[in-house]
């Protein structure tokens, strides 16, 4: 085969300029990368998740009623667009484990009718129990690892409140809960929250509720609306305590792959863009660097007739191997790290199979968008090729002309002779030294907009468990109990101090906008579970009115003094409307407060608690578990401390792992624009330096000329990087809230210490790869060369 | 041998062998010289005759094989880099065929460069009033005539007041008008500073200008004559 000159030169030029060659090419294959694991990580789990609900009959709309006849389904079946419904019952319970000191809690759940019904499930291991048996159940995978269950195990368990030994016939999964989040837990934690699927009639048995249902969930005909549903079932479910149906889009677990899916797609829109842009500027700096260089090759070719075309294609040529080079990293990268997220997912998503993408679609759409900067990064330069006429091109380059500009800034800081160099090096290129002052602030904003999430988080926890939930444990009674249980709980050994609280489902509405959500009632001067001002004092409850949280208040687009309709979806349903005496700080979840006696009159009932808040002597805390556990009244019991060791220890693996991926994009970002920046730098004042050198400057003198130049565009950097990040951070913030939960925004000076301290490393480094060929400039080659 | 104060320059034996894989060029094959303090020398030989590479050691840009090369008391041939750096920033002025001046520095700058970092310097005025560019000062070389460049480059070489003033070839990019004001810029500066002066040329009608006359020939010194009639640079003619 013989290559044709052209192309000869193009392979050598990039074996020649290898080191910024490879730098280029990691810029874009932190881009491709970031493309495939985005865009591949959202349809992996978009696809595997629509996949599971569709072969598992996901339901559409979900309602829970306090207790409704079978026969009530039947007329819910009649509800236009709705294709199948299925009632059945769900009910918390407490775990009995002999080995588990702390109290954990289980979801029963109906098992579903196997063939046509609803939220079917995947069975991994055993069989299905006996329809008839009353022992007999299906727990879920994560439960069942976390317990080393299996079938033929029994399961100890508090089941509306009295001791049951169940049989453990099978071990499942559920598209109802991918994210299998337990009551009053901020992470899912398989080992204190499991879901254990019981048959019917059992179930029916242990809670009282035969012939009976408690929860209802429909399956809508295709292109039903879900709202003129939930309006015609909550009109049915009223009489039976209905708290409202929620649609899909409310399931929590549906929410949280939402939320996820939404992160991932945020993440696209910022960091490949990132990439390709700095890429397509090193591509830019770099090519015409060489073009310059090259000036008189380019005009022997087109002299010796050679077409423009061909001699601009060979450039272009140089740069699609380069990007060629950058796809192939990218993609063998963005591969790993998919298979990373994919495992990563595994921890918190619990799906039959979820491996990631390997669609070609993915993998070309980030080839194509990532050749196309690269050549986007090169029009500039080789439209300079085309033009260049082959007469000019023989003739040496016009001297660069510089000129005196900001003679006062000089007077004032009395620059020596070698930075006065810089400056005018720095000016004479000003786009390219804004350029790369960009490129190292977009190393140092990537940092910025990752760094910043962890220290609000524990801010988010700072506010939420130390100041406003104060409380040790929380412990919820099944329904709504009078003083003398509070009493009851009180006397539990350890219990220290006892607040209970009130909750009432409501609807909350102000003009169009409406929200369903738990209203809490708290007692005057709480000291444990507090409402917190904006100020982060905690805020008086008012006689009358409510407070809501700040999300809500967004939600429903509801001010202080603003009048809202709140419909209480429980007991006598009244109807009221309550003006807003404040605004709250809260970041999990939409929130309600009220004077927990205000509520109970609203209600119009005695003084009912729905739960109770606990300090607890903590040696004691053991004796409590088992006394709260063995209460017939308790239905939950919640540990602050455990959900949060469970919350920051989930949070410290993933620390981890996002630290050094983003240090590393933000590292090769940095590198690469410094590398790049300087050896070009190097090569155009190389003579200069070099005639520095034969006047008895010291390399270390010479290389202070060039590091100069590098810290003055590293240095400006850091400033335009931290509000970029900022800015990206801020706007990560509206992307990631949801109803779920709000992050706030804290961006701590150690943030911006950080970042500015990884780029300034990774510059150093660079530097440092520089240093050599500074120490071996060639003194005589220069005097005996015209330039 | 006590060493004549008067002497600036020593070198015996210089030899210089360019390995290049199995081929070896001999630049040098021992020379033996010496210059007196303020003596103004003219080099001569063929082209590959060893004079830059002769020039070069004895400025402290490069090193020998063989042989000893001495500065009054340095022995140049031991310095290592750091040693010949200080010796070229102390008291050697260079000036080169090709000016070798800084682009983005203006006339004045340039000179600047070395007047910030030398022992004792003249201004950077002063320097450029010797070489009678005192006008020209702020423009940057981009902006300078190829002579005015040059004479910029001798300023900015005796600006330190150095002991020793190397030039190779300082009018080989020059015509013969512009070559004399360059020349008339070296002698008054020889004079002026008492700098020992070598001067690299290919044009031998300069040798009438000098104090002595040294030609070199494959590696040699194969001729060497001191001028007794030396003539004033504005009289020379080529
Ligand atoms: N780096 C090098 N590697 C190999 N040989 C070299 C090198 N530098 C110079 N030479 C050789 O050494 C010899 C002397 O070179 P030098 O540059 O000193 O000659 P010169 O007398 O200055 O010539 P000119 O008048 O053309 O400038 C030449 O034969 C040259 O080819
Ligand atoms: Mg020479």
């Amino acid at each position: 085969m013989v290559i044709a000159p052209l192309r000869r030169k193009v392979l050598r030029d990039l074996v020649r300029l290898w080191a910024q060659v490879l730098a280029i090419a990691l810029v874009l294959a932190a881009g491709v990368a970031t493309l495939i694991l985005g865009n591949g990580a959202y349809s992996s789990l978009f696809e595997a998740r629509a996949r599971y609900y569709e072969q598992n009959r996901f339901a559409d709309v979900f309602a829970d009623v306090t207790r409704a006849p079978r026969a009530l389904l039947a007329q819910i079946e009649e509800i236009e667009g709705v294709l199948d419904a299925e009632a059945r019952i769900l009910k918390l319970g407490l775990l009995d484990l002999s080995e588990m000191k702390e109290p954990g809690s289980v979801l029963f759940v109906t098992l579903p009718d196997s063939g046509k019904g609803l939220n079917q499930l995947h069975l991994r291991r055993g069989r299905l129990p006996d329809p008839q048996s009353a022992r007999e159940v299906i727990i879920d995978d994560g439960f069942a690892k976390a317990h080393t269950l299996g079938p033929g195990d029994t399961l100890p368990v508090m089941m509306n409140g009295q001791q049951r030994k169940l049989l453990i016939t099978g071990v499942a999964l559920s598209p109802e809960f991918i994210y299998a989040l337990g009551p009053g837990q901020m992470m899912p934690d398989p080992r204190r929250f499991g879901i254990v699927w019981v048959p019917r009639s059992s179930l029916e048995a242990a809670f009282d509720l035969e012939g009976a249902f408690s929860n209802v969930v429909l399956k809508l005909a295709p292109g039903a609306d879900p709202n003129r549903v939930i309006e015609a079932l909550d009109r049915l479910t009223a009489p039976y305590g209905g708290t409202g149906a929620s649609p899909r889009k409310d399931q929590i677990s549906h929410a949280f792959l939402d939320a996820e899916l939404k992160q991932l797609s945020a993440m696209v829109k910022v960091l490949p863009p990132i990439f390709l842009l700095v890429a397509a500027m090193l591509v830019n700096m770099t090519l015409s660097r060489l073009i310059t260089l090259e000036r008189e090759q380019i005009g022997l070719l087109k002299a010796i007739g050679y077409s423009s075309r061909a001699v601009a294609q060979h450039y272009v040529e140089f740069v699609l191997l380069i990007a060629v080079v950058g796809i192939l990293i990218g993609m063998a990268a963005g591969t790993w790290l998919g298979a990373g997220m994919a495992q990563m997912y595994a921890r918190f998503f619990s799906f039959p199979y979820l491996v990631f993408t390997r669609n070609p679609q993915i993998y070309g759409l980030a080839a194509v968008i990532t050749l196309a900067s690269a050549i986007g990064g090169a029009v500039y330069a080789v439209s300079t090729v085309v033009r260049l006429p082959p007469a000019v091109a023989m003739a040496p380059p016009a001297p660069a002309t510089y000129r005196q500009r900001m003679g006062w800034v000089r007077k004032l800081i009395r620059l020596k002779q070698p930075g006065v160099m810089v400056a005018r090096h720095l000016f004479r290129w000003p786009l390219r030294t804004a350029s790369s002052t960009l490129g190292v602030a977009m190393a140092v904003a990537i940092l910025v907009a990752s760094l910043w999430s962890f220290g609000s988080i524990n801010y988010m926890i700072d506010i939420t468990f130390f100041r406003s939930d104060r409380q040790d444990a929380q412990v919820v009674f099944a329904a709504p109990e009078p003083q003398r249980t509070l009493f009851a709980v009180r006397k539990m050994p350890g219990v220290l101090v006892a607040e209970p609280f009130r909750t009432v489902s409501s609807r909350i509405s102000h003009r169009q906008l409406s929200k369903k959500l738990v209203i809490v009632g708290h007692p005057a001067g709480s000291q444990l579970s507090r409402v917190l001002g904006a100020d982060l004092r905690p805020m008086a409850l008012p006689d009358d009115g409510l407070i809501l949280s700040e999300a809500l208040a967004d939600a429903l687009d509801v001010r202080a003094g603003d009048l809202v309709t709140i419909d209480v979806l429980e007991g006598a349903r009244p109807t009221v409307t309550l003006r807003v005496s404040g605004i709250s700080l809260g970041f999990v979840g939409l929130s309600a407060a009220m004077d927990i006696g205000a509520l109970n009159r609203l209600m119009g009932e005695d003084a009912l608690v729905s739960g109770v808040n606990l300090m607890i002597d903590e040696g004691q805390s053991p004796a409590f578990y088992a006394a709260a556990k063995a209460a017939p009244k308790t239905e939950l019991i919640t540990i602050t401390a455990l959900m949060l060791s469970r919350f920051r220890q989930t949070l410290a693996e993933n620390i981890t792992v996002m630290i050094t991926v983003y240090t590393s994009l933000a590292t090769i970002i940095a590198v690469g624009v410094v590398y790049n920046f300087s050896r070009i730098a190097l090569s155009e004042q190389g003579r200069e330096l070099a005639s520095l050198r034969v006047l008895g400057f010291t390399n270390r003198e010479v290389a202070g000329v060039l590091f100069a130049e590098l810290a003055v565009v590293v240095l400006l950097a850091q400033p335009i990087g931290w509000l970029i990040g900022y800015g990206i951070g801020l706007a990560m913030v509206a992307a990631f809230s949801s109803d779920l939960y709000r992050v706030p925004f804290v961006v701590g000076r150690e943030v911006f210490a950080t970042a500015s301290l990884v780029v300034l490393a990774a510059a150093l480094v660079s530097a440092f790869a520089i240093r050599g060929r500074i120490n071996n400039l060639d003194m005589i080659e220069v005097l005996k060369t015209r330039e | 041998m006590t060493p004549n104060p008067d002497i600036v320059f020593r070198a015996s034996g210089l030899t210089k062998v360019y390995r290049n894989g199995a081929l070896e060029v001999h630049a040098l094959r021992g020379i033996n010289f010496q210059a007196r303090k303020g003596e103004f020398i003219v080099i001569l030989g063929p082209s590959g005759s060893g004079k830059s590479t002769f020039l070069n050691i004895v400025g402290g840009l490069d090193t020998a094989t063989a042989g000893e090369a001495w500065f009054a008391d340095h022995q140049l041939t031991a310095l290592n880099e750091k040693g010949l750096t200080q010796y070229r920033r102390d008291h050697v002025g260079f000036v080169f065929q090709f000016y070798n001046l800084v682009p983005s520095l203006t006339a004045r700058e340039n000179v600047q460069l070395v007047t910030e970092i030398a022992r004792h310097p003249m201004t950077a005025d002063e320097a450029l009033a010797l070489v009678g560019l005192s006008e020209r000062a702020d423009h940057f070389p981009a902006q300078l005539s190829g002579g005015e460049q040059q004479r910029v480059a001798i300023a900015r070489a005796i600006a330190k007041n150095p002991e020793v003033l190397l030039c190779d070839e300082p009018t080989g990019a020059l015509d013969s008008a512009t070559g004399i004001k360059v020349l008339e810029a070296l002698t008054q500066v020889n004079r002026a500073v008492g700098a020992t002066t070598l001067v690299i040329t290919h044009n031998a009608a300069i040798r009438d200008i000098a104090d002595r006359v040294i030609r070199f020939a494959d590696g040699r010194i194969v001729e060497e004559s001191v001028n007794t009639t030396k003539k004033a640079a504005s009289e020379v003619v080529w």
